[in-house]
């Protein structure tokens, strides 16, 4: 055989070899859709094209949702500041991560994450929810976890390695939030007693009906339509805030142009954004007190207080909520729903049928790790 | 047979033979010019931009005269549902499916804007469209284009869409008001019909029109006695927002404004 021959042989075999050896190293993994069902009257849903929602990605997103080696002393994960028993809030006004320091905002409920607002956070300062995953895992006072730092722990997991490889191939930043905003895009709540209403299942009883009603109008005293104008912001059948563009964000009068924050205005630098926040879901709602973005009322009677003669006027207030009254204007200085205290206890009653215990007690939601240890 | 028949035989097949060839030829030549001349698909958009009468439309940063009475307002937000456009000629008709478009003046862009894709044009020259839900879909809990029954043009499923959004702030003499107009119901969705000969920009088939705020509250006076002219514009009047600072379930009040459907709408 010719010594060219040889080479060539070699050349090819050697070719193949790296060939082979490349497609296996890169080869997308062999992953399985979730399946999974919601109300017709969500809507329509977006899963990242780079992100399909697998049941590998979701396996390996809610053991970090629970795992504290995801902040710097082991002691905090995400599950610390969402609790499932508090539709995955912690009953704190404002969360408390690895630095002690009392965080800025209140911890927002995880639910239905797929549809509502596109911009996450009080403040909507990010517009994925793999974004949102990654941002307390890296803040100084909430986990303050080194990511380079994190990934070599990981790699160092045997468990964690053999999960990332069937999830996504590797473990990085991309894939550890991609899990983590799977895992959250499945926290579905779709089976509260007003789900069973819309379903045709369950009757509301007459002070739940009766705020329903209240819920979804906006008073008109021309007509004599009374209502509690909680539909001028939170969806009729979602309770979230709009998803289209900013839609789903306001200025619902809790401070005064002296004391009014940032909110949504860190974000796209208007002015007339400022002051704005999102208008987080009312399911289970019941359960995820304080309220608010900087959880300043403890109880929903509070909440109902402040439409109802609390609210402060400022430059980005909302017309919607100066116009709104049960009674016909006479002065414009006092803002005020002019509700009366049955028809509070009637809206408050509508807001307790949003609680879903199948969300609360879900088995598939809740903490793997105490799942390995009642399996032991 | 003679000599003669047999020429003449040849002649006629001959003969057959040119007519036979000139006619695939002419057939041919048809079918390459029809295919020529055959209209190349092209997207249609409709590009509306906002006015309140003669002064560009924006949101939040500048204040426009109350049409009708005292004081300047601003606006925080406008929206508006544009449904079931139909371009027709007199042979032809296209209907866009879905056809439920939400326009919104709250980008960076100085008009919002309609596309429809992929438009075969021969000469059309009638274009129609619906300001705010049909009835059907308005009942429904449908999502089609833009409808959306979680979205903040939704009232609730019992009432519908709101057709037309604006809210923002009237000021009067150092006074606040709040405006509020929701208009919907399924009284006040209206069709509207253009013609739009030559009105197409041939160059990337854009029609624009201009949509006027001022124009929105005019008042109704089909109750008066039928003009025999034109109205002209400073015999136009119009609704004092501070009288009418708030629109939303009132019968009477909504097709007040939703009057105004009629003519806020113009193909500039």
């Amino acid at each position: 055989m010719k010594v060219s021959t040889i080479v060539v042989t070699i050349a090819v075999i050697f070719i193949a070899l790296a060939a082979t050896i490349y497609s296996l190293q890169n080869r997308a993994p062999n992953t399985h859709p979730i399946e999974f069902t919601a109300p017709f009257v969500f809507g329509r849903f977006n899963v990242p094209v780079d992100n399909p929602l697998t049941q590998e990605s979701v396996l390996l997103g809610r053991r970090l949702f629970y795992d504290p080696i995801l902040s710097s002393n082991n002691q905090v994960s995400c599950a610390t500041c969402h609790k499932q028993a508090l539709a995955f809030t912690d009953g704190l006004k404002t969360s408390i991560g690895v630095s002690g320091i009392p965080l800025k905002f209140n911890a927002m409920s995880l639910a239905n994450l797929m549809w509502g607002p596109r911009h996450f956070f009080w403040d909507g300062r990010v517009s994925s929810l793999e974004a949102q995953a990654i941002e307390p895992i890296k803040h100084v006072n909430e986990m303050a976890r080194d990511l380079e730092q994190l990934i070599i722990d990981l790699n160092n997991d045997e468990l964690y390695k053999k999960l990332f490889k069937k999830a996504y191939g590797e473990i990085s930043e991309k894939s550890i939030a991609k899990a983590l905003a799977n895992f959250q895009r499945t926290l579905i709540s779709a089976n509260s007693r007003y789900d069973q209403y819309l379903r045709g299942e369950i009757s509301l009883s007459p002070l739940e009906n009766q705020g329903r009603k209240l819920f979804m109008a906006h008073p008109d005293t021309k007509v004599v339509l009374r209502g509690g104008n909680c539909i001028d912001c939170h969806s009729q059948f979602l309770t979230s805030g709009f998803g289209s563009k900013f839609d789903g964000f306001s200025n619902n009068g809790l401070d005064n142009d002296q004391t009014l924050q940032e909110g949504l205005f860190i974000l796209t630098q208007n002015e007339a954004h400022r002051g704005l926040f999102k208008a987080p879901t009312l399911r289970n709602i019941a359960v995820t007190a304080p309220y608010m973005h900087d959880g300043r009322f403890t109880t929903l009677e509070e909440v109902l207080a402040h439409y109802n003669g609390g609210i402060k006027r400022s430059k980005t207030l909302s017309p919607l909520i100066i116009e709104a009254d049960n009674i016909a204007k006479t002065q414009l200085d006092h803002i005020s729903l002019n509700l009366n205290d049955n028809e509070i206890t009637a809206i408050i009653a509508f807001l307790h049928t949003l609680t879903d215990d199948e969300f609360l007690t879900n088995s598939a939601f809740s903490n793997p790790f105490m799942a390995d240890t009642s399996d032991d | 047979m003679t000599k003669s028949s047999n020429n003449t035989a040849n002649i006629m097949t001959v003969n057959k033979k040119t007519i036979t060839f000139a006619f695939l030829a002419l057939v041919t030549v048809l079918v390459v010019v029809v295919v020529l001349l055959r209209p190349a698909p092209q997207n249609i958009t409709l590009r509306f931009h906002p006015f309140v009468g003669d002064n560009p439309f924006l949101l939040n940063t500048q204040s426009y005269q109350n049409p009708g009475g005292d004081g300047e307002f601003t606006v925080r937000d406008f929206q508006l549902f544009i449904s079931n456009i139909v371009l027709s000629s007199p042979t032809n008709q296209i209907n866009e499916q879905e056809s439920y478009h939400l326009l919104r003046f709250d980008g960076n862009s100085a008009f919002d804007q309609i596309v429809i894709p992929q438009i075969k044009l021969r000469s059309h020259n009638q274009l129609s469209f619906g300001i705010g839900v049909d009835p059907k879909a308005n009942g429904s809990l449908m999502f089609s284009g833009d409808l959306d029954p979680n979205s903040r043009m939704a009232w609730n499923w019992q009432v519908g869409y709101k057709f037309l959004l604006l809210e923002g702030t009237l000021t009067v003499n150092k006074q606040q008001l709040p405006l509020v107009y929701h208009i919907g119901f399924d009284e006040s969705y209206t069709e509207l019909n253009f013609d739009i000969a030559n009105k197409i920009m041939p160059e990337n088939g854009v029609i624009n029109f201009k949509i006027d705020l001022q124009r929105l509250f005019q008042k109704d006076n089909s109750h008066d006695v039928i003009p025999t002219q034109p109205q002209l514009p400073q015999d136009i009047e119009y609704i004092d927002m501070y009288k009418m600072s708030h629109v939303k379930f009132s019968p009477e009040d909504v097709k007040s404004i939703a009057n105004g459907f009629n003519h806020f709408i113009t193909i500039m």
